[in-house]
Formats: C-alpha cells, structure tokens, sequence
C-alpha cells in the first residue's frame, strides 16, 4: 500500500521514534520526526502532515498541550492526532483504557508500552 | 493530732502504710463499751480513737479522717442519728456502723437510710464486732480498689499518644485525653459537657459520630475513616486514621461513642516515598525496554534487512524477555499506585454479572487454548457495588488468569457470585494444581511465587496476587482462598454491598 500521506512522529526518545518510523515507511507511509512538542509544532507548519503520533511525556512541550493548541486552532485541527500514553494494560489482558480526562481532544490514542503491529491497526483505523 | 485525742497505737505501728488496718473511732457514752471495742480493734492491729459522746466525736472527725465510725445512736447532746447525717455530708468516704440499744430496728433502719453502713445492736459479742467490722474493712478496700483504678486509668488515658474521646448519647463530650484535643487543634476551656459539634471542628469527624450513634442497637458497628488536615504552619499536611465505635453497656444499650485517633502521617509519608520511588524506576526502566523492544521488532520483521533465521530465533527470545521485564515493570508501578491510594479513589456503580461476563469472554480464548472450559454460573441477582471498575477487572483478570495459567488442559473452571450477608462474595474454582498449605499464606506477598515442577514453566511476576489483595483492601473487602493440592483452587473476594 502506498500513499502520500504524511505522519509526524513526534517522542523525546530518538530510538523508539526510528523504530515506529522505519515500520510506517515499510507500509508505504512518508514520515516526518520531531523529539520536543516545540520541534513538533515547527514541524508541521513546515511540512503540514495529515497524522501526529504524538508522545505524551515531554520537555519543552508536552503531548496534552501541543495537542490542545492544534485542535484549538482553525488551520490544524483537521490533523489527526494519535496520542501515545501509557495505560492500564501493565498487565496483558486487562482491557485497554485510557486514564486521563485531559486528552479528550486527541482522536485516538495507541496504549504505552508500544506494540507496532497494534500502534498500525490504529493508524490504518484513523485514516 | 492533740494531746487530747486518746487514740490508742496498734501494735507494729511504723510499718508500711500499704498494711495498715483502717481507723476506727469509737463513740458511745457507755465506758464498758468504749473499752471492750477499743481493746479488741486495737488488737485487731487497727488505730482506735474513743470519744464519749457526739460532739467530741464530732470534734476528732474534723481533725483527723477515721476510715470507720462505730456510733451509739442514743446519746446525750446532739444524737446519734444527727451526728451520722453531719459526718456523712462532710466525709462521706467514711464508713459509719450505728450501735443501737435493744435492737430497736426503726432506729437502725432510719440511720441505713441516712447512710450508715450497718449496724450492731447491743449486747454485741466481740464476735459479732469483729465481722461488721471486718465487712467495712473489706467494702473500703473495694472503694479504694475502684478510686485507684479509676486515677490510673485517667493517668493511662492522658498518656496515650493517640486521641481518645468519649461522648455520652447527645454527643456531649464526657472525656477527651490531651492527645485528642492536641490533633483537632484544640486550645480554649474544658471540653466536658459540651456537645462535640461545638469542640470538634472537623466535619468528617463529626460525621463518623454522627453515624454511629444512629446507628441500631443490634447493629455492631465501626466507623474507620482516614482524615486528613491542613496545616497552615509549614503547609503540611497531618493524616489521622479515626476509628469510631458505640460505647455500650452490658444490655446492649447505646451510652455514646468513643472515638480513637492514630496519628499516621509518618507512615503516609513513607508510603507515599516509596512509592514515589518505585513509579519512578519503573518509569525510567519501561520506556527504554520498551523502546528496546520496537527496535528488536523492526529487526525482526526485516524492516533493517534480511535476517536469518538463527538471529531471528534469538531476537524473538530477547523480545520475550524484555516483554516480561516491562510487564514486571507495569505491575510495580501499578502495586505503587493502588498503594498510593491514586487509583481506587475514583468509583462508581458497578454490575458485577456484567463484568464478570466481560471478563470470562475476554479471556475464553486463552483458556480455549489449552482447552479448559470456563464458564460462568446462572448468577443471582446481585446489588450494585461502589467500586473502582479498571481496579475490579484487574481482579478478576488476575484470578482467572492465574486460573487458566495453573490449570493442566482440559480442565475446569467456573465463576460463580452470591450475596453472603452484607458482602458480595465472587469464587474462581479451578481444577488446577493447587496450593500447598505452607504455600497459601505466602501467595499474597509480593514478587513470592510458587515454585514447583508444575509450575516452573508459567511466567509471572508474583505481583498478580499482591495487587488484587491491595486493590479488595482498598476497598473494605476480604479475600480467602482454599485449595487442595492436586485437586484445585477456590479464591473468594467478597466485597462490602453498597447500602
């Protein structure tokens, strides 16, 4: 499957931010990487991605602020955002839900610890 | 004492005063008498003092305290009877026994009724002296038994380092040690006497009272509640374990309420610490594995190139690892959490026939796995429960997964819910290995795990059965479990009905 669609991958962690990289080009997605919520926001007034996977837990700026400020402005809310946040699946079969009130505004979320497979069903499900 | 006073020394006078006899005063105008009963009680090894009539009596009483009063009734002057009522006014600790002449019985039963102790009629035997006496001794000693109980339980209570305060039925304070008064912030007059709404300015407290002394008296009731304080000084905060209960006497009957505070700060702040410190390393440890684990992933699904199948085989088996050091790694920060109080405090109404129906689906396919048939029983209906939904569903995840994970294949296992009393109370029954009995008090501490050659091949953390003990802990509930070696296991979780 490829398409021209542009997903940023914005996590403070450079290694983890590679892997979820590399296997979003295997299924034909372009990608952009971004390591701080400032950075992000840089990032997509330059290169206007239609898809955020966007980590929570941040310097600079974090996921729930950065998140907050593109669905709040006419020119970006249309962006997708997939929130990254650890949840209560520590242990495996415990129902995936998410904890936070705040992150309401995000349109879906893909459960911390990552699973590449699941973070791909996800993607695919929001596009 | 005055020259004047002819009080007569017992024999062994000096020694302790822990063993010597009460004082008797003696008072009658008849001198035979006032010897025969001076001889005898001082050689009794009491202190006797003699007067012959009501006004020297009268007198040596205001002088000295005697512990017993041996008192004619008929006597010239002031009367028996009017000298009983002044020294039962001014010293009613002292034991009066009225002698009275030819038993005249109205005499006697006037004075028991002014408060004489008893009574001796003339002519009286040594004998018969000696046992009323011997009754008076043993009635001051029971008094002094009480009164010295009483000041040092008072002593007692006003050292505890943890409040206690009594109030009778209309919620007036009958006693509030120090420590009390201390830990509510406290400083004006003497509480006693007035209602506890006035003195106690915190609400929650107050509440607790409240509660139980509504409660019915065939109820046994306890309220325990955590309480938390502000403190303007250096802005910490104090934490108070408060524990209500209903003062009750023999007949069930309510007389009020004690209230116990437990200054527990110290220990939440050491809870709170630890916990701190353990959501932190779990942090810092998970993110990175878990980053390690996309990165073996990616490898692994030749997004970096062709892999052989050798370096896959040992890619998938470090993958597996980390997997198990990061669920390790959940399990802590999720202990740290229930533990922290963090997760339970959201709550709300719960159907537990629905969830448990939720969790035996979700998990049908992992025991269709290893072909063991798991099922839920024709449940009854059942009251909603205030609870914690993720926390329940932890539960019973972690019960039945245990279930199917220490279960042979084609096993059983079978969940079943009833109301017992005032709990809810869920069993998961497996017919799996079981516990041995030196086992079974073990299960709940934390990273312990049952080490065996049938288990040895289920991967766990031993923190599955930690956390669901602290998540039914956390809220009021119990947790038993029953097995027999060979044969299977039965945890039951009951959990308190919402009223």
């Amino acid at each position: 499957m490829s398409n021209d669609t542009l997903i940023l991958v914005v996590d403070d962690d450079p290694d983890l931010v590679e892997s979820v990289s590399m296997r979003l080009e295997s299924e034909g997605f372009q990608v952009a990487k971004a390591y701080d919520g400032v950075e992000a926001w840089d990032r997509i007034k330059d290169a206007r991605p239609q898809m955020l996977i966007l980590d929570v837990m941040m310097p600079r700026k974090n996921g729930y602020e950065l998140c907050d400020e593109l669905k709040k402005d006419d020119n970006f809310k249309d962006i997708t955002v997939l929130l990254l946040t650890a949840v209560a699946d520590a242990i495996p079969y415990t129902t995936y839900t998410h904890m936070d009130g705040k992150t309401t505004l995000a349109d879906d979320f893909i459960p911390k610890p990552i699973n590449l497979d699941n973070l791909m069903e996800i993607v695919k499900d929001n596009l | 004492m005055s020259q004047s006073d002819p009080v007569m020394k017992p024999p062994g006078e000096g020694r302790s005063a822990l063993f010597s006899r009460p004082s008797v005063l003696v008072v009658d105008d008849e001198k035979r008498i006032r010897d025969v009963c001076a001889k005898m009680l001082a050689g009794d090894g009491h202190e006797v003092g003699v007067a012959e009539t009501a006004e020297i009596g009268l007198r040596m009483v205001k002088n000295r305290h005697f512990d017993i009063i041996l008192l004619d009734l008929m006597m010239p002057g002031i009367s028996g009877i009017d000298a009983l009522v002044q020294i039962r006014t001014a010293h009613p600790d002292t034991v009066v026994i009225v002698i009275t002449g030819y038993a005249t019985l109205e005499h006697s039963i006037e004075a028991m009724k002014k408060g004489a102790f008893d009574f001796l009629s003339k002519p009286f035997s040594p004998g018969d002296l000696r046992v009323v006496i011997n009754r008076a001794v043993e009635h001051i000693s029971t008094l002094k038994d009480i009164a010295t109980e009483k000041s040092r339980m008072r002593v007692m209570i006003n050292k505890l380092a943890d409040g206690v305060m009594t109030t009778d039925n209309q919620k007036r304070i009958a006693q509030a040690n120090p420590a009390f008064l201390k830990m509510i912030g406290y400083h004006g007059p003497r509480p006693i006497g007035r209602t506890a709404d006035e003195i106690v300015g915190i609400k929650s407290l107050n509440d607790m009272i409240d509660r139980v002394l509504d409660a019915p008296e065939e109820e046994s009731i306890e309220v325990t509640e955590e309480v938390c304080l502000e403190q303007d000084a250096q802005n910490a905060e104090t934490v108070l374990g408060a524990q209500c209960v209903p003062f009750r006497d023999r007949l069930g009957r309510n007389l009020g309420t004690i209230t116990v505070l437990h200054d527990i700060t110290a220990s939440k702040r050491i809870d709170k610490l630890k916990s701190d410190f353990v959501s932190m390393v779990s942090h810092e440890i998970r993110s990175p594995m878990n980053s390690v684990l996309t990165q073996l992933k990616v490898v692994l699904d030749g997004l970096a190139g062709e892999t052989t199948q050798k370096q896959r085989d040992i890619l998938g088996r470090a993958s597996e690892k980390i997997a198990a050091l990061i669920r390790l790694a959940s399990e802590l920060l999720d202990l740290a959490k229930i533990e922290s109080g963090l997760i339970t405090r959201e709550r709300e109404e719960i159907q537990m026939a629905q969830l448990l129906e939720d969790q035996v689906a979700f998990h049908q396919a992992q025991a269709q796995a290893k072909s063991i048939q798991l099922s839920l029983e024709d449940l009854p209906e059942l009251p909603a429960l205030m609870a914690n939904r993720l926390n329940l569903e932890e539960v019973f995840s972690n019960l039945i997964g245990n279930a199917i994970n220490y279960t042979p294949e084609k096993g059983k296992i079978i969940i079943d819910a009833e109301v017992e009393g005032d709990y809810l109370c869920v069993r998961v029954t497996d017919t799996g290995v079981g516990i041995a009995e030196e086992e079974l008090e073990r299960i709940f501490d934390p990273f312990y795990r049952v080490k065996n050659d049938k288990t040895r091949f289920v991967i766990g953390t031993g923190l599955g059965l930690p956390i669901v003990k602290s998540i039914v802990d956390a809220h009021h509930g119990l947790i038993r479990v029953e097995s027999e070696p060979g044969h299977g296991t039965t945890f039951s979780v009951f959990f308190p009905c919402t009223p």
